[in-house]
């Protein structure tokens, strides 16, 4: 048995993506102490790697930085990145006992400034998980430019231990010796942000994805069009060249019993119809058509966004995708339904973005004992009192925050997480006082 | 005046020093005035620099620090911090960005990088001449808290506080709380009535004593700002006869939770108020409700066949409401559904332009269609149609996921699917300057990341006055908005930030061009040995400087951009 | 001094902290060049910056100013973009009565991204300067 650091907070918030980080603040502010702890190497979660956000069209690394620092400097806020909750017991109402592991960085975080020095000593180049795999990166790296922490990480797996990054580092932060931290914390409520996978388009061979290189998914297009975008311009992939007939194929993976997901992602449309719109502002002389079900562009905002698009020329197809072959330029044909005129038709576009949905990540389940943590038939986390406290969770003193839930945009992820510390504080306020 | 300046200019790893010669810039303003400490340091953000800073404060006794490296969105309160460290106030920093607009900007000219970096540096240490400790402005805040509207949101609100052990004051126009959702019966995704949730909700409000539930209140009028607002109420006499009470409140903050309206549709709208078989969805909600039999009655008349007309006072293509209302389409097919499972023979025809039944709520579109019921598609330049024709309502309309084949049905019963609009009486927010969007609803501060908050600092915006919300969506946003005006004060005390505008009211003499010019009301006259002079607010001021250039005396200054700064700032430049 | 310096216009601007300035930051970031005679002075909102600073600028031999000003996205409120507008004005007639010429003002909205758009601004103005500066210099 490893020797267990044992330390104690007011709360302990799983998952510092955007709703996990503004539960946290508000604890903080509210004068809790809060540990943050992060799976990943960076706080920010998925907004911090979207390129602009809807209806706004605000630059998402720009609104996110500031928010990602705040939480990092926060007097009342410890952050562990590259760290898991392996396991929460209650042990009365106020005693939640949580397992936590500490990966090692191999980099000491106060000394490195970022100098990327020991990327370009680093002879491995490995996918980067960070552009969704469109570019390589290296197995020392930062792992995107706006992370916070911003410092270097040694990617272990895929190092080959040849201390080239060692001594190409200026301020001696590379430290091979590192090993596992293992902690034993003692937290008096739980909020659980631990957000969302995107669906996998593999799981849908008839549109190739993984197979036709100009097949991409939306993500992947997210990164395209971001300020710290690894082309510099927009490209497909298969032969580097500028695509001028773009389709969305709405609906991947969501609306779609066939991949056991009936449910609508909420949040597909409208990002479509952002990168619609910031692809029309890149490429004026690009033709871009979404394919869709039925759009929904209900939240504040939204449907005025879906009317702009429309209006600067995005053409609106409403019809189901059913295959896309390859044709041998590299371009794609595209078989759907026509739903307006009940006729089988094709198209064909040099690139297809599949506008991916949301799934469950049921990773939290798993942490507590038994059964006694939740999940709704998705593996959402289950809400006890959707409608009166929809941050409640079947355990007492355990709330959830944001995509946890179900699927939400960032907007409701954030009064998701409002919900929830609100909560954690008014049961921290309950058992202050016994 | 500063006199003992100490300079960083970092090479940033060779992100500076690739363009820029630091050394050439370090040699060019080591003998400013003022300058006692000039240094080049590989990264100036590293933990070593910054030990090396706090040293450098004492041994070389600094009265003020510079340094020169990246955006100071990215290090200025690195730097602050550094600087308090070494016991100096943090406004005594000044930040000059070399890598973003010198090295990075002009990496293909390395000699103009370098002379504008100089220049840079120059400015920096000039403003650093003049920059003066600065103290945030600390007051006591009132730790009472005033929620405005009982409805689920404000009713949330107010319970989330009092758990909190906050003073509450819950203001309701109405004699009973509850609101709109108190109205409803069976209320989507949980099938709970919607008067049981509001109830159970009261009845927990209830229990606390730090709660005072004022119904049958108005708020008139409104003064003061963050930390120390004041309500004038209007209340209606508990007993016939009494006059009408006045109740004068102090807070610290405010949540304004207000609602929305149901939308009423015009005479003629889709037939409506020309036959007592065209209704709304709130009534006939009410009307599904109520039935007991086994069959579904209205006025007499049995009713089987029903058409639902979707996104009536919403998605308007003529007229003002642009935006969708969000809960409409998963509200009336959870109708529809309990219809069907409630009375026999029923048969629902849905005309919608489009289902938005967004997340999960999609399982309810799946389970109506299921059940069979009927799913046509208009578009927003062909509505459909509605006549009567005797007794019959007849419907018709192009859909157009048959090919805009066109369709004719007759039905017993059109319940329109209305959205929701703003309350008219907007009263409070134009009272408390709440900024309202395109759709009149009240407006965040941020769409994305601060929903709840408002350009009034102290007061946050809850549930649907802010915009349509389903009832989880609302309960979100009012803990939310709790969350925020209770952390604004429950430490008693508030600070603001010390850059405010500075007026020297020797030279004042009132013009009010000052006070029209600010967008915070933070500008006051008061009287000063006889004389009538401009005053500013600091709690409310935020320091945007709007009010300086209008000045016709120029004796308005923005502390830390005054003219002063600002000139020795461009000579040193030029 | 280099060549560029004698060449090239020298251009005052005053950026906003929350919007321009992010823009013209990230002109840096993607090494979107600009003559380097162009300097950046900060303020919180472009309607609090003073016509007698502007005049003061041209009268230590700056070429031309320029307001990145906020626009509708402006944190202070929608009233920026008048304000700011009136600013110009009162300068331009100051500048008329110092015979300097108008066109040596000039200002433009920039979102906290349009770093193009601030480029592409920086250039044409320079391109401007420079032909009068000439011209005058003839």
């Amino acid at each position: 048995m490893e020797e267990r650091k044992i330390i104690k907070y007011d709360a302990l918030v799983i998952g510092a993506g955007i709703a996990g980080g503004e539960a946290a603040i508000n604890l903080a502010n509210t004068g809790y102490k809060v540990l943050l702890v992060e799976k990943d190497h960076s706080l920010g979660g998925k907004m911090i790697l979207l390129s602009k956000v809807f209806p706004t069209l605000d630059c998402a690394a720009c609104i996110t930085t500031p928010k990602v620092s705040e939480i990092a400097r926060h007097k009342n806020i410890t952050v562990f990145t590259e760290s898991e909750v392996t396991h929460i017991a209650k042990k009365s109402d106020n005693d939640f006992v949580a397992q936590i592991s500490k990966k090692p960085r191999y980099v000491r975080v106060e000394g490195c400034t970022a100098c990327q020095l020991c990327e370009k000593a680093c002879p491995v180049s490995v996918r980067d998980e960070y552009q969704f795999g469109l570019i390589g990166r290296k197995a020392a790296f930062i792992p995107f430019s706006i992370a916070n922490p911003k410092a270097a990480v040694i990617d272990i797996e895929n190092c080959t231990l040849c201390g080239a990054c060692e001594k190409a580092c200026p301020t001696h932060c590379i430290d091979f010796t590192m090993e596992t931290e293992y902690y034993e914390l003692h937290a008096k409520t739980v909020i659980l942000a631990t957000g969302f996978n995107l669906f996998d388009p593999l799981e849908i061979p008839r549109f190739g994805y993984g197979q036709y290189k100009n097949v991409i998914t939306s993500m992947q297009m997210e990164r395209e069009i971001a300020p710290t975008r690894p082309y510099n311009t927009i490209l497909r992939p298969g032969d580097g060249k500028v695509p001028d007939r773009i389709a969305y194929v709405l609906c991947t993976g969501s609306r779609d019993n066939t991949v056991g997901n009936p449910i609508c992602s909420q949040i597909c449309c409208m990002y479509s119809m952002k990168q619609a719109q910031l692809l029309m502002g890149a490429l004026p002389m690009a033709d871009i058509t979404i394919y869709y079900i039925n759009i929904r562009s209900f939240g504040k905002g939204f449907e005025e966004f879906y009317q702009q698009a429309k209006g600067m020329g995005v053409n609106f197809v409403k019809g189901k995708i059913g295959k896309i072959t390859e044709k041998e330029n590299g371009n794609l044909i595209l078989r759907y339904e026509d739903i307006a005129e009940g006729v089988v038709k094709e198209a064909e576009h040099d690139m297809v973005v599949l506008s991916v949905g949301v799934k469950s990540n049921p990773s939290a389940g798993k942490i507590f004992d038994g059964n006694s943590l939740k999940l709704d038939p998705l593996q959402f986390i289950a809400q006890k009192d959707l409608l009166g406290s929809p941050a409640k969770t079947s355990i007492d003193g355990v709330f959830v925050a944001g995509t946890a839930s179900g699927p939400m945009d960032i907007p409701d992820s954030i009064l998701s997480a409002g919900s929830a510390s609100s909560e954690a504080i008014s049961y921290l306020t309950r058992y202050q006082s016994v | 005046m500063k006199e003992r300046l100490g300079v960083y200019i970092c090479h940033c790893g060779g992100n500076i020093s690739d363009y820029v010669d630091v050394e050439k810039v370090r040699a060019a303003i080591e003998h400013e005035k003022g300058v006692v400490l000039a240094k080049t340091t590989m990264f100036a953000c590293s933990d070593t620099n910054q030990t090396d800073m706090v040293q450098d404060i004492h041994e070389h006794n600094l009265d003020g620090v510079i340094v020169a490296s990246c955006s100071p969105k990215l290090h200025l309160t690195t730097f602050r911090n550094v600087t308090e460290r070494g016991d100096l106030n943090k406004y005594t920093y000044v930040h000059a960005n070399i890598r973003e607009q010198a090295s990075w900007a002009h990496s293909d000219d390395k000699l103009g990088a370098t002379e504008k970096a100089i220049r840079l540096v120059k400015a920096a240490i000039a403003k650093s001449r003049y920059a003066d400790p600065l103290f945030p402005n600390q007051f006591e805040a009132e730790k009472n808290i005033a929620v405005i509207g009982g409805g689920i949101a404000g009713m949330k609100a107010a319970l989330s506080l009092a758990e909190k052990k906050s003073n509450v004051i819950l203001i309701e126009k109405e004699n009973r709380l509850g609101g709109h959702t108190a109205e409803w019966g069976s209320l989507f995704m949980t099938d709970e009535k919607g008067f049981e949730l509001t109830a159970r909700i009261e009845n927990d409000l209830r229990k606390y004593n730090n709660v005072t539930i004022l119904t049958g209140a108005e708020v008139i009028d409104t003064k003061g700002s963050i930390g120390n607002f004041e309500l004038k109420i209007r209340r209606r006499p508990q007993n016939d006869g009494d006059p009408m009470e006045i109740v004068e409140l102090h807070v610290g903050s405010i949540v304004v939770a207000t609602g929305y309206d149901h939308y009423l549709p015009k005479q003629g709208e889709y037939g409506f108020g020309t036959s007592e078989t065209i209704i709304t969805l709130p009534e006939f909600k009410q009307q599904v409700d109520k039935a007991t039999g086994k069959s579904l009655e209205f006025k007499g008349k049995k009713i089987n066949n029903i058409a639902y007309i979707y996104c009536v006072g919403s998605r308007q293509n003529e007229g003002e409401n642009t935006y969708c209302s969000r809960f409409c389409c998963t509200s009336a097919i959870h109708t529809a559904i309990e219809v069907k499972k409630k009375f026999k023979g029923m048969q629902n025809i849905h005309l919608t332009r489009g289902i938005r039944t967004y997340g999960k709520q999609e399982l309810l579109y799946a389970e109506s269609l299921q059940m069979g019921d009927l799913y046509l598609q208009f578009d927003e330049n062909n509505l459909p149609e509605i006549r009567s024709e005797g007794k019959k309502t007849v419907v018709t309309v192009k859909d157009i996921l048959s090919a805009r084949k066109e369709m004719e049905m007759e039905v017993d019963l059109v319940v329109l699917v209305t959205g929701m609009v703003p309350r008219p009486d907007q009263s409070i927010g134009t009272m408390l300057k709440l900024p309202k969007g395109r759709d009149r609803f009240f407006n965040e501060i941020h769409m994305k990341l601060r929903p709840v908050e408002t350009v009034i600092d102290g007061v946050t915006i809850a549930g649907t006055c802010q915009g349509p919300k389903n009832i989880s969506e609302s309960v979100n946003s009012a803990l939310s908005a709790a969350t925020k005006s209770f952390s604004y004060i429950s430490k008693g005390t508030l600070e603001t930030e010390p850059i405010i505008a500075e007026i020297d009211q020797d030279a004042c003499s009132w013009c009010d061009k000052c006070s029209n010019a600010c967008p915070f009301d933070a500008i006051d006259q008061i009287e000063m040995g006889g004389r009538t002079v401009a005053s500013v607010n600091p709690m409310v001021c935020k320091g945007c400087g709007m009010c300086a250039p209008v000045c016709p005396v120029d004796a308005i200054n923005l502390i830390g951009y005054t003219s002063e700064e600002m000139m020795s700032m461009i000579d040193a430049l030029a | 001094m280099s060549d560029s310096f004698k060449k090239n216009a020298k251009i005052l601007v005053f950026s906003t902290e929350k919007i321009s300035d992010p823009a013209i930051d990230m002109a840096g970031l993607l090494k979107l060049h600009y003559p380097p005679t162009v300097y950046t002075i900060t303020v919180p909102c472009s309607s609090g910056i003073k016509p007698s600073w502007i005049i003061h600028a041209y009268e230590k031999g700056f070429d031309g100013v320029f307001i990145a000003a906020d626009g509708t996205d402006c944190i202070f409120g929608e009233s920026c973009t008048e304000k700011t507008g009136n600013i110009v004005a009162i300068t331009h007639e100051k500048m008329k009565e110092k015979e300097i010429d108008p066109a040596r003002l000039r200002m433009a909205a920039l979102c906290s991204v349009c770093s193009e758009a601030f480029v592409k601004q920086m250039r044409s103005f320079n391109d401007y300067l420079i032909k009068t500066i000439h011209s005058n210099n003839n």
